[in-house]
């Protein structure tokens, strides 16, 4: 960067300031000669919002029209009574499609199964992800190796998960039961994915094995930032490990906690490709989940309107974990 | 310092604005890009399809072929749209009728399937692509299927015979089963047991999937109830059928007895490969389960080794399992797809497509010589048949808003195994 261009681009940006904020010699602002009346217009021109237009308007206006555009007009959809492939009426705009919703046994399985899905998956992963963490943290050998094989399974798509599952559900040829018998548990051996009462539990079993990984990773940055002294301090007082754990570390984890919460529970209402890949658009009520009853709802049946209302309601619980998250965060000062 | 955060600043602007740009163009491009395909010279044949698998996606290419050689100015832009039987294509398909920008021609289940798209006037009437010949060789039944308003605006390319039941002839003699001698649903459910207790599978089948118990059911019915009873249970006169369900329902309730054990976490070629194998004795499903014994080649031979019958008590029924091309409204490419449609209902493509896809051509007057035994079989049974009817499972017997709702009535029982649940809610449907 040669000094003539470095001088023209100070140049430049002493023009953009509005006259009375001229750099005084020393690099400060000359704010004291503000004397002269500022018109609102050139207040509202030299504001930060107006002047940083170019940084927030384009990522804005993309956003506005491909995001929040989309989820208005899935909105607007829901109002209408819009099904098979004419255009929709906007004319008549009723609730009509949300009053079926409670009503319907299919809906009802599905947000369900939903709430049992997001609360045990996220709760199960949440703890399992804590317990490697620590033992990954407590300074074992090849450290990096464990961490590597427990967060690997999040790199592997749900349509390859989602079929060697299916392989290792087998009541008769699949690994689970296979060891299972291989070390006496006969009893437990079960047709997992094939009996209605195992099946969404399965589904969670897997999801919780893909996804544990990940919340190890965010609970392992939050002990790394715990500082030595804690750990020492209570050695000194004398707490056990156990007690150690409990009353010191877990508790400075609550943020670490809140920010897996949130991202593994908006997955889990997504846990849609997982389930289309075993089951098809037709899980049965056993295994029903939101996401899966909008795409049979819009795609196979055509009705529009009811599947864009599912969507809706998905949006709503979406919205719900996190829009307490993004709430805390801004109390903190974080956003 | 300062210079630095201008050159950030900068940089970050003119970043925004490629990446900003670089959106636009694709979204742009997307649009184009199927504007591109049907009007880019107006030559370009745009075919939606899901045959993407084996011998699908050969016969497809044979069909291409001729096709190609009688026309070879028209270009064809060949656009699959994989996914189990159509799960992804319908997606696609519909949101592009939606938004007027349909291809040239795809793939769809005649019938039923074809009625929110005649609901919504988005197929041309396609009857004068078939000549005379033509319509002579299509059997009444079919072109029934492609006309769900009256105008035929499909031409079906394929038939499936859903009504089989596929056995390992080893099994069978082994158990003792004389397969003459059974008649009925019923006695199919003794022979069940009979192979049971030879110690083999009954009935190889999935249920992780509803479809297959939906299939097995409509085939239970017919053979119990007759094709004129099915066909008033498609119109929607489920109320008069209360009992007729139950009884079919129960029965296939008591097959499930004699289903393999992992029924539920296998698809159906998985079942079926138990017959391959001599586990199972009997397995039912459309004749795209005979692709699999004759992939196994002279290990696995037609009329030693596997050999089928009828469904009991379908004798002379065929069900049909299709699939037909149609010409959308708002055609990119009118010719051409005329061409292509007027192509589909000649007796060189379907000798072309069908030995490959495993299934038999809707003309009757295609000669079979290209066709493996089991095949020319099957042609021969579709040309004595007295009745053909067609099939929930497969699209075509209902339409699609009814046949998913019937389809997650099958999931629900192959959860609970309730027949009088699944009959209250199969008539509710209606």
């Amino acid at each position: 960067m040669g000094p003539d261009i470095a001088a023209a681009l100070a140049r430049l940006r002493r023009q953009r300031r509005p006259p009375e904020q001229q750099a005084r010699t020393d690099g400060g602002l000359d704010e004291g000669s503000a004397k002269a009346p500022v018109s609102p217009v050139s207040k509202l021109w030299y504001s930060d919002a107006v002047q940083a237009i170019p940084f927030w308007l384009p990522p804005a206006l993309l956003m506005g029209w491909f995001v929040y555009g989309a989820v208005g007009w899935n909105l607007l959809i829901s109002l209408t009574d819009w099904s098979g492939l004419g255009q929709p009426e906007y004319t008549s705009l009723s609730l009509e499609m949300y009053r079926e919703l409670p009503g319907d046994r299919s809906f009802r399985a599905a947000f369900r199964n939903t709430v049992i899905l997001l609360v045990a998956f996220t709760g199960v992963s949440l703890a399992i992800g804590l317990v490697l963490a620590i033992l990954v943290d407590r300074d074992i050998r090849f450290e990096n190796t464990f961490r590597t094989i427990y967060l690997l399974p999040m790199a592997l798509s749900f349509v390859v998960t989602a079929i060697f599952w299916s392989w290792m559900y087998n009541p008769t040829t699949g690994t689970i039961n296979v060891v299972l018998r291989g070390i006496g548990l006969d009893v437990l051996a079960s047709d997992w994915i094939g009996n209605p009462r195992t099946r969404l539990w399965a589904i969670i079993f897997a999801l919780t094995w893909q996804f544990s990984g990940y919340a190890m990773v965010v609970y392992l940055a939050g002990l790394r930032a715990i500082p030595d002294e804690h750990y020492e301090a209570a050695k000194v007082d004398g707490a056990s490990t156990l007690r150690m754990y409990w009353r010191v570390i877990i508790p400075q984890l609550s943020a670490a906690t809140v920010s897996a919460v949130v991202v593994l529970m908006v997955f889990a209402l997504k846990a849609f490709d997982f389930i289309f890949v075993m089951f098809g658009d037709n899980p049965g009520r056993s295994a029903d989940i939101l996401a899966v009853m909008m795409f049979r709802v819009a795609f196979s049946r055509a009705q529009w309107a009811y599947g864009a209302a599912v969507a809706t309601v998905l949006f709503v619980m979406a919205l719900a974990i996190v829009a307490p998250y993004l709430y805390v965060q801004y109390r903190r000062g974080a956003l | 310092m300062v210079d630095t955060r201008t050159l950030t600043r900068r940089r970050y602007v003119l970043t925004t604005a490629t990446l900003g740009s670089l959106a636009l163009a694709g979204c742009t491009d997307d649009e184009d890009g199927d504007d591109d395909d049907g009007a880019g010279g107006d030559g370009d044949l745009e075919i939606v399809h899901w045959w993407t698998a084996g011998g699908e996606e050969e016969a497809l290419t044979a069909l291409l072929d001729g096709f190609g050689e009688e026309h070879p100015e028209i270009e064809i832009e060949n656009n699959p749209e994989p996914g189990g039987a159509g799960a992804a294509i319908d997606a696609a398909i519909q949101t592009r009728v939606i938004d007027q920008d349909p291809p040239s021609t795809f793939q769809i289940w005649p019938g039923e399937a074809l009625r929110p798209y005649t609901d919504a006037d988005a197929l041309e009437d396609v009857s004068h692509v078939y000549d005379e010949d033509a319509e002579d060789a299509y059997l009444e039944s079919v072109l029934d299927a492609a006309s769900p308003e009256g105008e035929v605006v499909s031409v079906p390319i394929n038939i499936h015979r859903l009504n089989n039941v596929f056995y390992n002839v080893e099994a069978v003699d082994d158990a003792g089963i004389d397969v003459d001698d059974i008649d009925s649903p019923e006695d199919l459910l003794d022979a069940f047991a009979a192979a049971d207790d030879a110690g083999y599978t009954g009935l190889a089948q999935q249920t992780q999937e509803p479809w297959g118990v939906l299939q097995l059911w409509e085939v239970v019915f017919t053979g119990q109830h007759g094709v004129d009873a099915f066909e008033s249970f498609l119109a929607g006169e489920t109320a008069d059928l209360e009992d007729e369900i139950h009884e079919s329902l129960t029965l296939v309730e008591e097959y499930s007895e004699y289903f393999n054990e992992d029924a539920g976490s296998v698809g159906w070629d998985e079942a079926n490969a138990d017959v391959i194998t001599g586990d199972a004795a009997f397995h039912h499903n459309g004749d795209w389960a005979a692709g699999q014994y004759q992939a196994e080649g002279d290990d696995f031979e037609y009329g030693e080794d596997w050999d089928y019958i009828a469904f009991p008590g379908t004798d002379d029924v065929y069900t049909m399992v299709m699939d037909s091309f149609v010409m959308p409204s708002n055609n990119p490419t009118p010719d051409a797809t005329e061409a292509f449609l007027t192509y589909c209902t000649s007796v060189d493509a379907q000798e072309r497509f069908n030995p490959l896809k495993g299934s038999i051509p809707p003309r009757t007057d295609v000669p079979t010589d290209e066709f493996p035994d089991f095949s020319q079989d099957q042609m021969d049974d579709f040309e004595a048949s007295s009745e053909q009817t067609v099939s929930i499972a497969h699209g075509s017997g209902l339409n699609p808003e009814q046949s998913s709702e019937v389809e997650e009535t099958f999931a629900v029982f192959t959860d609970n195994w309730d027949p009088d649940e699944t009959t209250q809610e199969l008539i509710d449907i209606f």
